[in-house]
């Protein structure tokens, strides 16, 4: 059997951390090879140790039966590896040829030959059916489209295998499609597809050989078609996992939240939220859904006073909020946890404590005519962070240091103990483990069954479908529609996320 | 009136040319590093070495080429250093800048003192001048004669590598990795470019550069070396290059504005205004610069 | 141990790892002077000899040597509150020659106050002054995004030959060989220390204003907020706090410890305004801010070897043939040794941070920053239809 790449007992350890542990695993050549795990799992610092972004501590590899060591990615190149990185190395201000052929740009009387690379674009996208156009500047093109740009990439420097690394992350249930038809074209061309995933279904959608990490290690290698998903998922986790229990249905109470013709404009002078209405009661989770860049971020920025609004209304408890500062519609009622919990939700080089008390450090009894009251501070940070079990090594230990799922723990504890009668919530699972999503969506729907009103944003339809009252799908900065989790499908969900269908206005469905 | 008078005359023009030399020569050694994604605020500092390289050279050797080299030399030293501490010991290149400054201040005047034995400046007849070259075809008494003929070989080659390097930031593949590394190193790195040789390349030319500026000021006016000689000009040459954001036409024009402050100055003190009074203008009219053009930059990107 | 708020020991580990970087980095610092001294053609003992001597080898020499550090430890203060609040003042030596002629001004023209009026009056309005010459800088990089180090950088140079024309010419004591105003009123006088020699109570002040700001850092909620602010705005924009008023008022007291330092010199030293009156101060000050790792008691030893490094300079200067500007070059030495040992320094924490944030930020998926965030967890799996 010819394979095209072997891994043989690979280690790597980072401080605090065993990545991969003796890792053993063989790519067949020309196959789909899933490698799936959950976060933390290992499956990214396995690929940068193939593609020689990482040495590994020990073990070995072969390509096409040769053994290799790879110093930096040039290596892995040379021996035709190419990869498809999570974030994009993709040169926002250069247009889609000049980054295609960054690294060996052709070149006419010493100049750059601008000419030869897009029409070197134009052949490429042609063979594989990814279409391109080699003149657009790179930021202004959609996710999608800029995956295409870099799997042409990977083609043009001569790549028999290509690594992908949670590509479908950020697509659209028709960009996956296209996405997986340029995968049978490739292979179909003889090249070999390597697909991080921790979406099953994909894994039983595309792939013909998978192999599961669970913390570092490898528990199996099999051919897909002899794995179920709930096999998949067991091997993922390593243990039984307990259904999620029902949520318990409340009567919703008093309008907290209410969004009139809201307007907001993007960084880039578009209009990132169009004539939004909605509105949030007590007791009930409405959910914005959609793909990440439609609105929804500006959206809740702008409730929550980290952007500026163009016209339309916001109340809160029947108070105009619109355009007011951060502080102002806080001390209104609202709590936030961001999308960004590291760079907005938590200061990394401060304590623990001190970002379990930020917004209270002003109020007694923390602070005394400026005075800070250490004592108490310290009490209530022990206080919250054995009632969020939070892992730490002390309260006074920098938030650095603490894994995802942990910090975010920090920014919900101190946000949903303010007992504010609105919270924004954005993204709160994105990059946690299992264990730690489970919590938080716990918490979430103890909030709400506790009568708090919460807006949710998420791209993630598991969480959208059990923690959601009510759907809202975002698209191009619309609501497009509304649903109740029970009467409607991802499928459909997914056609109204990428516009393919719209509701007509309609009035809240209660 | 007068002011207008200042504006219209064609020696105005000339005298901005020589102002800008040092000027336009630093801002575009700093748009190498720029564009390579490290900020170097020390072309202060790196002028200040070259131009008492370039003194103590053309001092010792006898002619104004040796003090070019001198000038070289320095500013290309100085770039690897700072080049060793930004890019291979990761310090942060605000520190270094800022420690290079002092350094040249302390280093340059020590050396003043220990080589030359005088405490604040050192002037001799054996320091030689750059020398002025005519432009062969241009009579010197012509209109272009007067404005760019007869000014040093620095004049000239400040002024020819404005499109030149132009054309090298935006139509070469070096220009290309070059700015790739300001804005997307891995991007670069995956492809298997080498970012760090690219920021090591940028901060030595940009030492030469810097080199070359502080020898025109050294030896392109007054051929002498005072304490701190270079009064700030490394900073109006960073605020040009911000200003420009690093594209060598605008930044030409930015120099250009600062040269025509520093000659106003000048022409102010010979009409009686308090010769400090009239050194600060350069110094008020970059701040107004850099104001004004930041508040249009915020208004473009909320509108 | 409450009242440290941190592990006790692991304060001690981190400062005596800080601690011996910065040891041994004075150590090479100490090698390579000894080595420029050497191709001077003098001896390096006789000259360290000399240094050590006439900094700390008499008590005169040690008054002298604590008098020269007054300046410094403000300015190394005016540094540290800037940037640990996240804002970057390099315009201290401005900000100091306009304290200095501030005080100057009220020693010498307001006339018939008594001494516990004046003297406090001119601190204060230095002090002001100093204010005045930084916070309308951030002001500008708040509202409109102008970067505030070059402004702050080029108000130097306007602040120093402002002052110099006002001593030169309005302000000029008659018959002066050099700029000059006339001498301040007794009243006005700092109140010395010794009775020979410079040492003044200014240095008092100084020392005290060490541990006061370490306090309003650490123990109060405006340090609290100024801290937040230096290291994270985003987050502190979100928690409510209003970023941009603090970054402003962080600015104006760091100008004011600049021009309270200014003012003392004047006022306890020189007892009028001499043209040309700093060696260099204000940028010395920012590094002896990084040495002192941006904590206000570490500017005290920090200060206090940079006053050795000067005192001792001149005396060595006067004793052997090495120019006293041997320690402009030691300091800087020292600062490119610790600072590279450090690697990606702790130093500039705000900015540090910032380059990491945005790094894991990436890496997560998390950062909103435009076009590509993939989304790190988006499962379709295990659907429950």
């Amino acid at each position: 059997m010819n394979y095209a790449i072997e891994l043989e007992d690979i280690t790597k350890r980072f401080p605090g951390v065993l990545a991969n542990d003796h890792v053993n695993l063989s790519v067949k050549k020309g196959a789909v090879h899933a490698l799936v795990g959950e976060n933390g799992a290992g499956k990214s610092t396995l690929m940068n140790i193939i593609y020689g972004l990482y040495l590994p501590d020990s073990g070995s590899i072969r390509i096409n039966g040769k053994k290799v060591v790879f110093h930096s990615p040039r290596d892995a190149i040379a021996n035709g590896l190419g990869m498809v990185h999570q974030h994009f190395m993709l040169v926002p201000s250069y247009t889609v040829a000049e980054n295609l052929v960054l690294g060996r740009e052709p070149r006419k009387n010493g100049l750059f030959d601008r000419a030869k690379a897009e029409e070197t674009t134009r052949k490429l996208s042609e063979q594989y059916h990814l279409e391109v156009d080699p003149k657009s500047v790179v930021h202004n093109l959609s996710v999608g489209t800029q995956q295409r740009v870099e799997i042409l990439k990977a083609l043009h420097f001569g790549a028999d295998t290509i690594i992908l690394d949670e590509p479908t992350a950020v697509l659209t249930p028709q960009e996956i499609d296209d996405l997986f038809n340029t995968i049978r074209v490739l292979v179909k061309d003889r090249k070999t597809v390597i697909f991080i995933t921790h979406k099953l279904y994909e894994v039983k959608s595309i792939s013909n050989q998978v192999t599961v990490l669970r913390k570092g290690k490898v528990i199996d290698t099999l051919p897909t078609k002899e794995v179920t998903e709930n096999d998949l998922a067991r091997m993922m986790v390593g243990e039984k996992m307990e259904p999620i229990p029902a949520k318990s249905t409340i009567q919703v109470g008093e309008k907290i939240l209410e969004i009139k013709n809201l307007v907001v404009g993007d960084s880039m002078g578009s209009r990132a939220v169009r004539n939004v209405l909605l509105e949030v009661r007590e007791g009930e989770i409405v959910t914005l859904a959609g793909v990440e860049g439609n609105g929804q971020t500006e959206l809740v920025e702008a409730i929550t006073g980290l952007h500026p609004i163009d016209s339309g209304k916001v109340y809160l408890r029947g108070k105009d909020i619109t355009g007011k500062t951060p502080d102002e519609i806080r001390r209104q009622g609202l709590a936030h946890v961001p999308g960004d919990r590291i760079s907005v939700g938590s200061n990394r080089s401060s304590s623990v404590a001190e970002n379990l008390i930020a917004r209270r450090h002003r109020q007694e009894p923390f602070s005394k005519k400026g005075w800070t009251n250490l004592q108490i501070v310290n009490k209530f940070a022990e206080d919250l962070v054995d009632r969020f079990n939070i892992k730490t090594s002390s309260i006074n230990a920098l938030a650095s240091t603490l894994s995802g799922g942990n910090l975010q723990k920090v920014v919900v504890a101190r946000e949903f103990t303010f007992q504010a009668p609105l919270l924004v919530v954005s993204q709160p699972t994105r990059g946690l483990d299992i264990a730690s999503t489970r919590y938080i969506r716990d918490v979430l729907i103890e909030m709400r069954d506790n009568g708090h009103a919460i807006i949710l944003v998420s791209t993630d339809l598991d969480e959208v479908f059990s923690v959601s009252d009510r759907i809202l799908v975002m698209y191009q900065g619309e609501v497009v529609g509304e649903f109740t989790p029970e009467k409607t499908t991802r499928e459909e969900l997914g056609l109204y996320m990428i516009g393919a269908r719209r509701q007509s206005k309609v009035e809240s469905i209660a | 009136m007068e002011f207008i008078e200042f504006l219209t005359e064609l020696t105005t023009y000339r005298a901005v040319l020589r102002i800008m030399t040092p000027l336009l020569l630093a801002a575009l050694g700093g748009a190498f590093t720029y564009h390579a994604g490290i900020l170097n605020i020390a072309l202060e500092g790196q002028m200040l070495f070259g131009a008492f390289a370039a003194v103590t050279a053309s001092y010792y050797f006898g002619n104004a080429i040796a003090g070019v080299i001198g000038g070289i030399l320095a500013g290309l030293l100085i770039g690897l250093i700072f080049g060793l501490f930004v890019v291979r010991f990761k310090t942060d290149e605000f520190i270094v800048g800022i420690a290079i400054n002092i350094l040249a201040v302390g280093a340059t005047t020590f050396a003043m003192r220990a080589l030359f034995g005088v405490k604040a400046s050192f002037s001799d007849p054996g320091i030689k001048p750059l020398i002025k070259i005519p432009i062969p075809g241009i009579p010197s008494d012509s209109f272009l004669g007067i404005l760019i003929g007869n000014h040093t070989l620095l004049t000239y080659i400040s002024l020819l590598l404005v499109p030149l390097l132009f054309i090298l930031f935006y139509y070469t593949r070096f220009g290309m990795h070059l700015r790739a590394t300001g804005e997307h190193p891995e991007a670069l790195e995956t492809a298997g470019g080498n970012t760090s040789l690219i920021q090591w390349i940028a901060s030595a030319i940009n030492g030469v550069m810097c080199g070359l500026a502080g020898t025109y000021l050294a030896l392109g006016y007054l051929s002498q070396f005072v304490k701190n000689m270079t009064a700030g000009r490394g900073f109006i040459a960073l605020a040009a290059l911000l200003f420009g954001a690093g594209n060598p036409f605008k930044i030409f024009i930015g120099t250009f504005v600062f040269g025509l402050a520093d000659s106003l100055s000048i022409r102010f003190q010979s009409l009686g205004v308090p010769p400090y009074f009239a050194l600060m203008v350069p110094y008020i009219v970059t701040i107004i610069a850099l104001i004004f053009v930041s508040a249009r930059q915020k208004k473009r990107y909320t509108m | 141990m409450n009242w440290f708020n941190t592990n006790l020991r692991d304060i001690l580990v981190g400062r005596m790892n800080r601690f011996g970087q910065i040891i041994s980095a004075i150590i090479l610092a100490i090698i390579i002077g000894a080595l420029i001294i050497y191709i001077n053609g003098d001896d390096p003992l006789v000259a360290y000899q000399a240094l050590i001597i006439s900094s700390l080898g008499s008590s005169a020499a040690i008054a002298s040597t604590l008098s020269k550090s007054t300046p410094l430890i403000l300015t190394g203060l005016c540094a540290t509150i800037a940037f640990r609040s996240g804002v970057i003042n390099i315009g201290g030596e401005g900000q100091l020659y306009m304290g200095a002629i501030a005080g100057a001004i009220v020693g010498v023209y307001i006339t018939g106050l008594p001494a516990i009026i004046h003297l406090p009056l001119a601190l204060i309005v230095g002090a002001l002054a100093g204010f005045i010459w930084a916070a309308p800088f951030e002001w500008f990089k708040v509202k409109y995004g102008t970067d505030e180090l070059v402004t702050t950088t080029l108000a130097n140079y306007i602040a120093i030959l402002f002052t110099t024309y006002l001593v030169t010419n309005p302000l000029l004591k008659p018959g002066a060989p050099l700029g000059m105003t006339r001498n301040i009123l007794p009243s006005a006088y700092l109140p010395k220390l010794v009775s020979h020699g410079q040492l003044n109570v200014g240095f008092l002040i100084a020392v005290s204003l060490c541990v006061i700001l370490w306090f309003v850092f650490f123990r109060t909620t405006l340090g609290y907020e100024l801290r937040m602010v230096g290291s994270n705005p985003r987050f502190s924009r979100y928690i409510g706090i209003s970023v941009g008023f603090r970054q402003i008022l962080a600015m104006g007291l760091s100008g004011a410890l600049a021009g309270l330092g200014g003012a003392i010199v004047v006022l306890g030293i020189q007892h009028r305004f001499i043209q040309n009156l700093s060696p260099g101060w204000g940028f010395d000050g920012i590094l002896i801010a990084l040495l002192a790792g941006l904590n206000p008691l570490g500017v005290l030893p920090m200060g206090l070897l940079f006053g050795i490094l000067k005192s001792g300079g001149l005396g060595m200067e006067a004793a052997t043939n090495v120019p006293s500007e041997l320690s402009e070059v030691l300091q800087s030495i020292i600062i490119f040794f610790v600072a590279a040992e450090i690697g990606v320094t702790m130093f500039f924490r705000w900015r540090n941070n910032q380059k990491v944030q945005v790094e894991e930020s990436l890496k997560m998926g998390t950062l909103d920053e435009g076009v590509f965030v993939p989304s790190d967890q988006s499962s379709f799996s295990d659907g429950e239809e």
